[in-house]
């Protein structure tokens, strides 16, 4: 892992490097961490077909990844509750700068851009207040600006909404200290919400499920181009009582989880890995590792329509549209009506698919 | 008392005994924990009716059996215990934002009437009932001493008597039941087949370990420049070890009658236990205040670290036996 003075080397070489866009990184449409069969982790470039067009070595396990929208720079989130994230050249592979958290913090695993590519959002647990908090880092030097409160407790994923000047963080309510490991501490108290904040950190809207739903964890996001937010949950009561973990939220009205037949929220076992819209924003896809299954929504109807089997599935993306998974076992699928499995990769792919948007 | 006993007996003992692995769950490790429960915790609150102040020893001898009781099926975290937020209800903790002292507090300054009546009392926020609750009134220096001493015995005694309700309630469920629905396990019921029946218990057989080990143990050790003995579970009663000891042992049953079918698995699991417990045993410090010194932190971290032993054994080898899958992301959870 870097060091200190790798880290002001990094950032001395970065403020000299050409800038380089995605496209002479072999244009990845996609991000993904992944441990190799040496047990070594890594973070990959992926082509929408799922071939990957470089891999660069990560210090240890890692979660989401965010991809500077302009140059092809890529920062490295830690797996909960790490301390570290890397900024990473993708067209050398070297560490541009690390990112650590503030006294007291740990990241949570997520982080976006803004629109122009200048500032860094970083979900974090200020945990000793178990308070959720925003850090905003400059994405050239990656020194840290400011932060700012999440507007709730367990912040996880965060995304830039389509106006360019409103993020929506995925609050999921869940208090954890890292002293304790992930053992959950305020279950009952529990109180997920979706938050929409401007990018100065003013709340501009919440959105909290039906009270009996509190323990519905809101972990995971994805943004239709309209503005139409898909959420992925993590249910943490009884497995008898396994809701939908799927919903929908339009900013000014309620969010709703998708209607599923009893039978098939149970086979997602109370666990959302990954949402993502596809179809032209017609169809919503979540995956659930721990059902070993991929959930189809129609988000017109608000409903599940149908479901693919795919063994420790958890990343989801879109190419051309089209829906893209990856898997644990390795596999890099089209997820279509009939699957077909488009790479098999050596290494398993950890839980996301960070979209590439070219600049 | 005698009428919750006759009570309970009653829904015991028509259970079958089945043979199948379920049954044998139900029978030797569930029901005849929520009964002992039932009953015990009908007996505090008839000690507490007996004798209110924090030093009867006898309230505190009923208060131990009872929360011995409670912590020996804490792990099944399920069904009737999870209706009504009765879990909760009965056992508030962590209690990191120090809401237990501050709802007991409001109540004892503003001699809330919500005492007198039982019914109302269950709409007091789960922070103030419960047995961490009536642990503050027992052995904490400062709420045993607080504001008017009749106001704290009625408040003992209803929180006494809550715990009973609730217990009473959590096992009737159970006997009449719950216990049934996870032996005919059937599409379109609870639990579909019997493998998501077993999935539950291994469920709860695991969470159970993580809580000991990160909950029990990794609270009061903190960091290590950073102890925090005050974080123990119930360290005012001295009770924070004894919890480990409790819990272990009932899961080390659940443990063995999940790896039934497999006697090499069964059994390695069982010498896991008995290292864990053994560590525990010559641990020698009920309430982990211990930490606090770099040699009896290193002796807590040990422990927790052959408890992480059973869980990964637990994950890695008992899991795939039930059909629960170990890939790299449906273990990872985030």
């Amino acid at each position: 892992m870097a060091t200190r003075r790798g880290f002001l080397a990094g950032l001395a070489a970065s403020s000299f490097a050409p800038v380089a866009g995605w496209a002479k990184v072999g244009a990845p449409e996609f991000l993904s961490a992944a441990r190799s069969s040496d047990d070594s982790y890594h973070l990959f470039g992926l082509t929408g077909q799922g071939a990957p067009v470089f891999q660069i070595p990560l210090p240890a396990r890692g979660h989401a990844a965010a991809a500077n929208p302009l140059r092809a720079e890529a920062v490295a989130f830690a797996r909960r509750p790490g301390r570290f994230a890397i900024v990473l050249s993708c067209e050398t592979g070297v560490i541009l700068a690390e990112l650590d958290a503030p006294e007291g913090r740990h990241f949570y695993g997520h982080g976006a851009f803004s629109s122009d590519g200048a500032l860094l959002f970083t979900t974090e647990n200020d945990y000793d207040a178990a308070r959720g908090i925003v850090g905003v880092w400059e994405a050239r030097t990656y020194q840290r600006l400011g932060e700012f409160s999440s507007g709730g407790i367990g912040p996880h994923d965060i995304r830039l909404m389509p106006d360019g000047g409103t993020l929506v963080v995925a609050n999921g309510g869940i208090e954890t200290h890292p002293d304790s490991g992930r053992a959950k501490l305020n279950l009952p108290f529990m109180q997920p919400n979706l938050t929409y904040l401007s990018v100065e950190g003013d709340v501009l809207e919440q959105a909290e499920l039906a009270p009996e739903m509190h323990m519905n964890s809101i972990r995971h996001l994805d943004v239709r181009t309209d503005g139409l937010v898909g959420f992925a949950t993590q249910w943490q009561g009884s497995t008898a009582d396994s809701p939908s973990v799927i919903g929908l939220h339009r900013r000014g009205e309620a969010p709703q989880l998708l209607s599923a037949a009893r039978a098939q929220a149970r086979a997602m076992d109370g666990y959302g890995g990954s949402v993502a819209f596809y179809d032209e924003g017609t169809r919503i896809a979540v995956s659930s590792p721990r059902g070993g299954l991929v959930q189809l929504g129609d988000v017109a109807a608000g409903a599940v329509v149908g479901q693919l089997d795919m063994p420790d599935v958890c990343g989801l993306g879109v190419s051309g549209g089209a829906l893209r998974a990856s898997t644990g076992t390795g596999a890099f699928w089209a997820a279509t009506a009939t699957p077909r499995v488009l790479t098999q990769q050596p290494v398993a792919w950890d839980n996301h698919l960070v979209r590439v948007s070219c600049g | 008392m005698f009428r919750t006993l006759a009570l309970s007996l009653a829904f015991a003992l028509p259970v079958p005994v089945l043979a199948d692995q379920t049954g044998k769950i139900l029978n030797d490790h569930v029901l005849s924990g929520f009964d002992e429960l039932a009953v015990s915790s009908a007996a505090l609150s008839n000690a507490a009716q007996e004798s209110c102040v924090a030093s009867s020893e006898p309230l505190r001898a009923a208060y131990a059996t009872a929360f011995d009781a409670w912590t020996g099926v804490s792990h099944l975290r399920f069904g009737p215990t999870e209706t009504d937020n009765r879990g909760f209800a009965l056992a508030f903790w962590p209690d990191s934002r120090g809401s237990t002292p501050k709802t007991l507090s409001g109540l004892i300054a503003d001699q809330d009437p919500v005492v007198d009546d039982p019914e109302a009392f269950q709409s007091v926020s789960i922070a103030g009932r419960g047995f961490y609750a009536l642990e503050y009134l027992l052995f904490d220096d400062r709420l045993s001493a607080l504001g008017d001493a009749d106001y704290r015995c009625a408040l003992v005694q209803a929180i006494a008597r809550d715990i009973a309700g609730t217990s009473r309630a959590i096992n009737q469920d159970w006997q009449t039941h719950y216990a049934e629905l996870m032996q005919s396990p059937h599409k379109g019921g609870v639990y579909q087949t019997q493998a998501e029946v077993l999935q539950e218990f291994y469920k709860a057989l695991d969470t159970g370990l993580q809580i000991n080990a990160d909950l029990r143990l990794g609270r009061p050790l903190g960091t290590f420049d950073k102890p925090r003995p005050k974080r123990a579970e119930a360290w005012r009663s001295g009770r924070s070890l004894r919890h480990v000891q409790v819990s272990l042992e009932h899961l080390r049953t659940l443990a063995a009658l999940l790896a039934a079918g497999d006697a090499e698995l069964a059994q390695s699991l069982d010498i896991k236990f008995e290292a864990a417990l053994t560590k525990a045993a010559a641990l020698d410090d009920p309430d982990f205040s211990g930490v606090a010194t770099p040699a009896g932190r290193f002796r807590v971290e040990t422990l927790q670290q052959t408890i992480n032993d059973i869980r990964t054994e637990v994950t890695q080898l008992l899991g795939p036996t039930l059909g629960v899958s170990v890939g790299f992301n449906s273990l990872d959870g985030d």
